[in-house]
């Protein structure tokens, strides 16, 4: 019986496709799924209506004038991606896992022989695949419509936006996907996510505000706080690969400026790029811990 | 060595004096005594009445000083190319005229060239290297006498550049001045003018200068002049009746900044990226009975700086068709500024369009004359008779601009989701809604067209191409996801 068993292990073992193709597989599927899925579509329909929106009304406003420079166009798009990225990128990520073990089709997919490490990777490409086909979608049209408007955003600038559009959503993704290996229901996910975003876009910048103005935080504090929202990270990395400098954003933008200088796209993107990898860590050694079902 | 030196030197002022009896009024300096200039000057020629300027060193002592100490009153100087490491002081009516190449080195100290009597005029000369002697303000060319004609002179390396001192009916053209490489403290400036009234200061370049500075002079006209990377481009005190115009002052720290004068005209001037720590396109404290017409200020920290001007109820302060763009703040005004008329200004995006400083209501200005106001790109009402008048008054009600008067360090939080949620907020809610900062009563539906073009604006075609290259990467992460649900299929009907 051993040798049978031990037999029959090897043969799988021999015929199992690498780690590589078993993440890939699931990632296409995933990819599939999620860009056939109504939800996504919405998202993705609402940020192009309103990147599309922004971009011809206000390319209207300063065409005729010739004027270039940071104006209403970028600030606006920032804003809908602030918006609608985390949003999208959070409740996806959400429905991932919470999803699946309640259709009992986690069950089914570690039945396969594939480990759950590579289950969770190949879902994070493979809807990190349907982010960025949003969000260069959305931007990309905007560009277009910008082009056509006779409006003066800089090329470099719409890249560089659609670059950290990227980051966020996959930051967003992270933490979608920690909530739903910690849910026990797909509805607590999206519902908890849902909360998230609402905390990350608008309760702690209006606490920042808050506490600025009653406690008097003094700059270095204010910007620190700041810069550990992924959301605000976004935005002044974003502000400050338009004109090298985040001064637009008053003392605490010059204060910043004076001390880290040259290291703040560094601060910006380690604070992207840990808010990415810290919570799918987390989201792996939950998902090995809990049940699928 | 030695007597050759002198041998030179003799020559040098044998050939002066000759060409001075002959009568000549031009003085030509025959060529092969340009390369006699490029010695130092060790000692002065032994009839010479000399004297030592602050810094030490002899003063006409080489070669230009012998011819100027030769020439008589009214003779023109053609100086020959070379270079002439000395001081000068032109104590008598001359023209010193550059034929080609003329290099005048202070060696790194002192003053280089002083003129002290009326009706000098110092033309085409490249004036080099002073001292960095603040206290003593090592100058290239200070004047101290009327009528002078300083032209087309290039000044490199220098503290302060041209220093007028109670010189009067000046004319100072077409001369680049560039600073020393020194922190902005240490730095001099390129232009001063101490009670030197009805001086034209025309078509000059200033980079890299602390200030040009205008100092109890009346009536100067200042037209064309560039000014980049200096402290204040241009920077009046107590000088009244002074006409600016057509000027372009771009990254200084300061634009154009007006204290304590009166009557002053600022007209067709650009001001572009102002952004030092105040950084104000054009800043005024008061200043009284001013214009400020059609000029173009973008990207600067605050285009327009009102303090306590105008100062008098003389004459209303007018603001008006100039195009105030994409400043981060359009106009700054203290809560106490009163008497301004803004009217048929273009406000394009700036993020904040006006601001009182330090919170408060702006009463006393007005933002439209003769039924005309400005244009406003964040207006949102429309024009139903299409009489380019807006139907509803242009208010500027924003909670979250409030809070930004009274705390800047919250503009942190700008562009984000937050800021609309507190405008909206603010607009919801009578009971915390802010009064109107200010009230336009009749803006204007189209921009006053008046500017030139900022620079050259982004190729359409690039920003087209772009997005069709993000367009085409959503695309292909689409189709190869077709692609791949076609090929497990095909795969799933072989199993």
């Amino acid at each position: 019986m051993s040798t049978a068993a031990l037999l029959s292990t090897d043969t799988i073992e021999a015929h199992a496709p690498s780690m590589v193709s078993n993440v890939l597989t699931l990632a296409w599927r995933e990819l599939r799924d999620s860009l056939r899925a109504r939800s996504f579509l919405l998202y993705s329909l609402a940020f192009l209506a309103l990147g599309l929106g922004v971009s011809y009304v206000s390319a209207a406003g300063t065409g005729s004038l010739g004027l270039s420079g940071f104006g209403r166009t970028t600030a606006g798009l920032i804003n809908i991606v602030l918006l609608v990225v985390p949003l999208m990128a959070l409740s996806t990520g959400a429905s991932a896992i919470a999803g699946d073990r309640e259709r009992g089709m986690l069950l089914f997919l570690l039945a396969q022989p594939v480990s759950r490490l590579e289950v969770l990777l190949g879902k994070y490409i493979g809807l990190a695949g349907a982010l960025i086909a949003c969000v260069t979608l959305g931007l990309g049209a905007c560009s277009l419509v910008l082009a056509w408007q006779g409006g003066t955003t800089e090329p470099r600038t719409m890249l560089w936006l659609a670059g950290l559009s990227i980051l966020l959503a996959l930051s967003m993704l992270s933490l979608g996907m920690l909530v739903s290996a910690l849910a026990r229901k797909a509805s607590v996910a999206v519902g908890t996510a849902v909360f998230l975003w609402l905390a990350l876009v608008f309760v702690t910048d209006l606490g920042i505000m808050a506490g600025t103005l009653a406690l008097r935080l003094p700059v270095k504090t204010l910007f620190v706080l700041t810069l550990s929202n992924p959301l605000q990270a976004f935005k002044m990395w974003a502000l400050h690969s338009i004109d090298a400098s985040i001064d637009v954003l008053g003392p605490a933008g010059l204060y910043a400026m004076d001390t880290y200088n040259d290291l703040l796209p560094w601060m910006f993107g380690a604070s992207m790029v840990a808010w990415i990898a810290l919570p799918l860590v987390a989201t792996a050694f939950f998902f090995r811990m809990r049940s699928p079902v | 060595m030695n007597t050759n030196r002198s041998i030179l030197a003799s020559s040098t002022r044998r050939a002066a004096i000759a060409a001075t009896i002959t009568g000549c009024v031009n003085l030509f300096v025959p060529p092969s005594l340009a390369q006699d200039a490029m010695q130092p000057p060790t000692r002065p020629p032994a009839a010479a009445p000399t004297t030592r300027d602050s810094s030490g060193v002899e003063i006409n002592a080489g070669t230009l000083g012998t011819l100027i100490i030769a020439a008589k009153t009214g003779d023109t100087i053609h100086v020959p190319a070379g270079v002439y490491r000395e001081h000068i002081r032109i104590d008598k009516p001359l023209s010193l005229i550059a034929e080609g190449h003329v290099v005048i080195d202070g060696m790194a100290s002192g003053d280089i060239v002083e003129i002290c009597a009326p009706n000098v005029t110092f033309r085409g000369f490249i004036v080099r290297d002073t001292g960095i002697d603040l206290d003593k303000e090592n100058a290239a060319i200070r004047v101290l006498a009327d009528h002078a004609v300083i032209e087309n002179n290039t000044l490199e390396d220098i503290l302060f550049g041209i220093d007028l001192k109670q010189a009067s009916d000046a004319i100072v053209r077409g001369n680049f001045i560039g600073g020393k490489d020194l922190d902005i403290a240490r730095r001099g400036d390129g232009l001063r003018l101490w009670r030197s009234d009805r001086t034209l200061i025309e078509h000059n370049t200033i980079h890299d200068g602390r200030d040009a500075i205008l100092w109890y002079s009346q009536n100067v006209t200042v037209r064309g002049n560039t000014s980049r990377r200096c402290r204040y481009g241009f920077h009046l005190m107590f000088s009244d009746n002074v006409v600016m115009e057509n000027n372009e002052l771009t990254h200084n720290s300061v634009g154009i900044y007006l204290m304590y004068s009166k009557g002053v005209t600022l007209r067709g001037n650009r001001l572009l990226s102002n952004r030092g720590p105040s950084g104000y396109g054009i800043g005024l404290k008061e200043t009284d009975q001013f214009s400020i017409t059609d000029n173009l200020i973008a990207a600067n920290r605050a285009g327009v700086y009102l303090d306590g001007s105008p100062f008098t109820n003389l004459k209303p302060g007018d603001i008006s068709h100039n195009t105030i763009a994409c400043n981060d703040v359009g106009i700054t005004f203290l809560p106490s500024v009163r008497g301004n008329i803004i009217t048929a200004n273009n406000f394009v995006d700036n993020i904040e369009q006006v601001c009182v400083s330090g919170r408060g209501e702006l009463r006393g200005n007005d933002f439209a004359a003769n039924d005309r106001g400005n244009f406003w790109t964040d207006y949102a009402g429309y024009d139903a008779d299409a009489d380019g008048i807006g139907d509803f008054a242009h208010e500027s009600v924003t909670l979250f601009e409030n809070l930004l008067d009274r705390e800047p360090k919250l503009r942190l939080l700008l562009f984000s989701p937050a800021q609309q949620a507190i405008e909206f907020v603010g607009r919801a809610i009578p009971a915390i809604r802010p009064e109107p900062k200010f009230f336009d009563p009749a803006p204007l539906t189209a921009p006053v067209l008046n500017v030139t073009n900022s620079g050259p604006a982004p190729s359409r075609l690039s920003l087209a191409i772009c997005g069709l290259g993000l367009v085409s990467v959503a695309s292909l992460v689409y189709f190869s996801s077709r692609a791949f649900a076609v090929t497990t299929r095909r795969k799933g009907a072989v199993a």
